[in-house]
């Protein structure tokens, strides 16, 4: 089920840490709402061209704005601020902590506007509001299963309840993989377009094993047993074995799993007797970073041998073992 | 498919146990269940899907259930909800 969210005030912005606000002015319109997930910085906005400065966009003056506005003659910098902040934006963020100047703050309060001020340079004040901001507006979507990181890569392992889910993710664990959510994961689109899953708060940690209970993974494996976030990068969905359905005997299926407008890679694995799950889905990790790394697949592999020339054939294969 | 708006009356609300309780039942009928509050649905066989929800007393979360015995799973769910999950009396 995806979700829209409509907008974060300021005072939350003002408490993220990896922003390092140290002060701020014009508090009382704190709680205005930041609508857009992209920081903006005014730029020629100053000067008068106005047109591209967007409604809900949080704004960051760097050494160019303040440079620009303290060059100005005192009419010329009132009536610049004045068709900049009549836009009613919902806050600046001041980096460098440069010490916003006296008329700025007037200008803002008459609109409105507050204004904060960061240690950070522009560039990292920028990359690190927008990075939380992405993830703040972005859809979001709940799946059932659980989500682990297997040889560096995201894996969503899904199938029916008590179908043993969480016991594979666990055997995943005791080999020393990491475990970001047990049951539910929730997926947004970060600003690189990848897709990335994480715990909701209320079950971060956890993990359910029937018999055992709730496990805190943490506790008991330590932190490097668990991961707060992960993009996502290949869907393994268990299944009971049936008997009569066909199964990939070649290699050769390349299913994907559709969530979000993106497309991830779907394996279907039959669960059965005598089938150590957890083994499997570290085998499937392998060959799927083999292939992603660009190694033919065995048929592949075949069909490239017969295009050769009889003499050539030998050994075509081996480079892909 | 069936749905049943349910009021918590619960104290505690969909804490650890209430969910495990919940679970526990809905894991006895082969349809699928599922809890809707919030704009977050959650399968009601998944013990820690119901934690995420996190709703408490008072609030009004709506049963959803969709298979060969829905009518006995809503209506067995129901009655735990209205029995206060068996904690109070």
């Amino acid at each position: 089920m995806a979700k829209d969210v409509k907008g974060i005030q300021l005072t939350r912005v003002r408490e993220l840490n990896q922003l390092k606000i140290t002060r701020a002015f014009n508090e009382k319109w704190l709680p205005n709402l930041v609508r857009h997930p992209r920081p903006q910085r005014p730029g020629l906005g100053l000067t008068g061209y106005l047109k591209h400065i967007q409604d809900g966009r949080i704004q960051i003056f760097g050494k160019t704005e303040a440079g620009y506005l303290s060059n100005l003659k005192e009419e010329e910098m009132g009536r610049c601020l004045k068709n900049y902040f009549s836009l009613r934006l919902p806050g600046v963020i001041v980096a460098e902590n440069i010490e916003p100047a006296g008329e700025w703050i007037a200008m803002a309060a008459r609109y409105a506007t507050p204004i904060l001020v960061s240690e950070l340079h522009t560039a990292p004040l920028i990359s690190r509001l927008s990075a939380y901001l992405y993830q703040y507006f972005s859809k979001k979507i709940k799946l059932n299963g659980v989500l682990m990181d297997v040889m560096g890569q995201g894996v969503l392992i899904t199938g029916a309840s008590g179908i043993g889910k969480s016991e594979t993710a666990l055997e995943l664990v005791n080999k020393g993989y990491q475990l970001i959510a047990d049951d539910v994961a929730e997926f947004y689109i970060d600003s690189n377009d990848d897709l990335v899953g994480r715990a909701n708060e209320a079950i971060k940690n956890l993990m359910e094993v029937r018999g055992l209970g709730i496990l805190n993974i943490n506790d008991i494996f330590g932190a490097s047993a668990v991961l707060e976030e992960k993009k996502l990068n290949l869907v393994i969905n268990l299944e009971k074995w049936d008997a009569k359905k066909k199964y990939d005997r070649l290699g050769e299926d390349n299913q994907c799993f559709k969530i979000l407008g993106l497309e991830v890679p779907l394996i279907n694995l039959p669960v059965g007797p005598g089938r150590n799950l957890s083994t499997i889905i570290e085998v499937a990790l392998r060959n799927f970073l083999a292939k992603k790394s660009g190694r033919l697949t065995y048929l592949e592999a075949c069909q490239a041998a017969s295009t050769l020339p009889p003499g050539n054939r030998e050994g075509a294969g081996g480079e892909t073992t | 498919m069936i749905e049943k708006k349910q009021q918590i009356f619960n104290k505690l609300g969909l804490h650890a146990r209430a969910a495990a309780k919940l679970s526990h039942l809905a894991n006895m009928f082969s349809a699928d269940i599922y809890l809707i509050y919030n704009e977050d649905k959650v399968n009601a066989k998944s013990l820690l899907g119901i934690l995420t929800l996190a709703a408490s007393v008072g609030n009004e979360i709506m049963l959803q259930a969709a298979g060969a015995d829905e009518q006995e799973a809503i209506r067995a769910i129901g009655d735990l909800f209205d029995r206060k999950f068996d904690e109070e009396i």
